[in-house]
């Protein structure tokens, strides 16, 4: 995966993953707009079906984080969202998943590691916050550390990798094959797309409600 | 596979864009009206468990109140039987009273017309028996009879009680006492003389004596001094059986 396509503005070098980006972006606000610009009490056939989207991704992070769903819930459900849209992507002809650059994925990955300590410090404060890293012992604290530094690393890499690897896969095999399975690849590519968006979002939600629960649960009670 | 710095903090400032477009324009109007349509839907189910409540609750009360009225109806029932058969049975008294009354006026109409038949015929009989007897003593009678009535007469005289002999002294007062003797035959004159010493011999006064003949007295006689008549024949003998007759009744 190279990113051909680079221009640059100001000091910023834009890729093609950026232009995907805004793209993907474009659309999706496009759609919220539209889905969003007429909100009935009667829900039409588009409202219903983002009303059920959005209900059931609120459900799943009020499962994991019952008290902070709706808190979180923004965050967990914009990374969903992009990241099937992303993975899918790759689909259409001519055009490449972002998440198959390790710049998107990265800054995914970053954008969680913040948000987790974010979110634990709103919720509980940043002494207490940073105090749970000292539980049970104070001589976890590196390995809570390592923990952190290597989770978000390998949140970045598992999808840049999974994503690369799936279209490369996907060549080689219709390379060899030719056109007699192309069908199945696509399948196995969409199976693949929303099953690693799938893993990153709820990975990110756990480690987020992990950070805002993670005093109830290292308190005795 | 190159990191690119540019794309890492470009694509951070995206998704961040993304999250607070996505907040904005999507994920808050959503919930809203997902919470207004929740809220909607909880506030239309407590209306409709209200109005269940409501509605059983009206429910118990009308059937509480059919069953009190059930009561009412059947006690109302009651009572209508009862006074019902009060009334029949009041009225079978008064019907079974009057019907005894007439029974009993019937049966004492009947006594009655009973009795009133056999007093006409005992009536009837004892006048058959005293025509017959007046019959028989008519051919059986004659002077002899006569002079015995005319002696019993006189003994009846002599033995006359207290009462009698003080209401002929009360005729003593009177100048002339008229005394009518009515005789079946004629008398002797030797019994006149009997008769007339021994009415003389009771009255103080002057006595007017007066005979006749009356063959309906059969045999015997009779004298009438004032008010006061003294009858020794058959004649009244039969009638005095007769009103026997009828006092024995």
């Amino acid at each position: 995966m190279e990113n051909e396509f680079t221009f640059a503005l100001g000091p910023l070098a834009i890729s093609a993953s950026i232009i995907t980006t805004w793209g993907i972006m474009l659309v999706i606000t496009a759609i919220a707009w539209l889905s969003t610009r007429h909100l009935a009490m009667l829900p039409g056939a588009l409202q219903t079906t983002v009303e059920g989207i959005v209900a059931t991704i609120d459900e799943a992070v009020s499962a994991v984080a019952p008290e902070h769903g709706r808190q979180i819930m923004p965050f967990i459900a914009s990374l969903w969202l992009f990241l099937i849209i992303a993975n899918l992507l790759s689909l259409i002809p001519g055009l490449h998943s972002p998440t198959q650059d390790l710049s998107v994925t990265s800054a995914l990955a970053i954008v969680v590691f913040f948000s987790v300590h974010w979110f634990g410090i709103k919720t509980q404060g940043l002494k207490k916050y940073l105090h749970h890293y000292l539980k049970p012992s104070p001589i976890l604290l590196p390995f809570h550390i390592i923990s952190e530094l290597t989770r978000t690393l390998a949140l970045a890499i598992r999808l840049f990798g999974n994503m690369m690897s799936l279209e490369m896969a996907a060549m080689l095999v219709l390379l060899v094959a030719g056109f007699l399975a192309p069908i199945p690849i696509l399948m196995l590519h969409i199976i693949e797309a929303l099953v690693q968006a799938y893993i990153f979002g709820m990975l990110a939600l756990v480690y987020v409600a992990g950070a805002i629960q993670s005093q109830q649960l290292n308190s005795p009670e | 596979m190159e990191f690119n710095l540019s794309t890492f903090v470009l694509e951070i400032i995206n998704f961040l864009i993304l999250i607070w477009i996505l907040q904005r324009l999507f994920y808050k109007p959503l919930l809203e009206v997902i919470a207004k349509r929740k809220q909607f839907i909880d506030q239309s189910l407590s209306e409709a468990k209200n109005l269940k409540l409501h509605a059983e609750q009206q429910c118990s009360l009308y059937e509480n109140r059919q069953k009190l009225w059930e009561q009412e109806k059947q006690a109302a029932l009651n009572e209508l039987h009862r006074q019902l058969e009060a009334e029949r049975r009041a009225a079978l008294d008064k019907l079974n009273a009057d019907l005894e009354q007439e029974r009993q006026k019937a049966k004492v109409t009947l006594s009655r017309q009973q009795q009133e038949l056999r007093q006409q015929t005992e009536k009837q009989a004892l006048q058959n028996g005293a025509k017959f007897a007046g019959m028989l003593l008519q051919q059986a009678s004659g002077p002899e009879l006569e002079a015995r009535l005319f002696s019993l007469l006189l003994d009846n005289l002599t033995t006359l009680p207290e009462a009698c002999k003080l209401c002929l002294t009360t005729l003593s007062t009177k100048k002339s006492i008229p005394i009518k003797i009515t005789s079946a035959y004629p008398l002797a004159d030797e019994m006149r003389g009997q008769l007339e010493q021994k009415l003389t011999s009771l009255i103080n006064s002057p006595i007017n004596f007066q005979y006749h003949q009356d063959v309906a007295l059969i045999a015997g006689l009779r004298m009438d001094i004032g008010a006061w008549v003294l009858n020794a024949n058959l004649q009244h003998e039969l009638v005095g059986f007769t009103e026997i007759g009828y006092e024995s009744e």
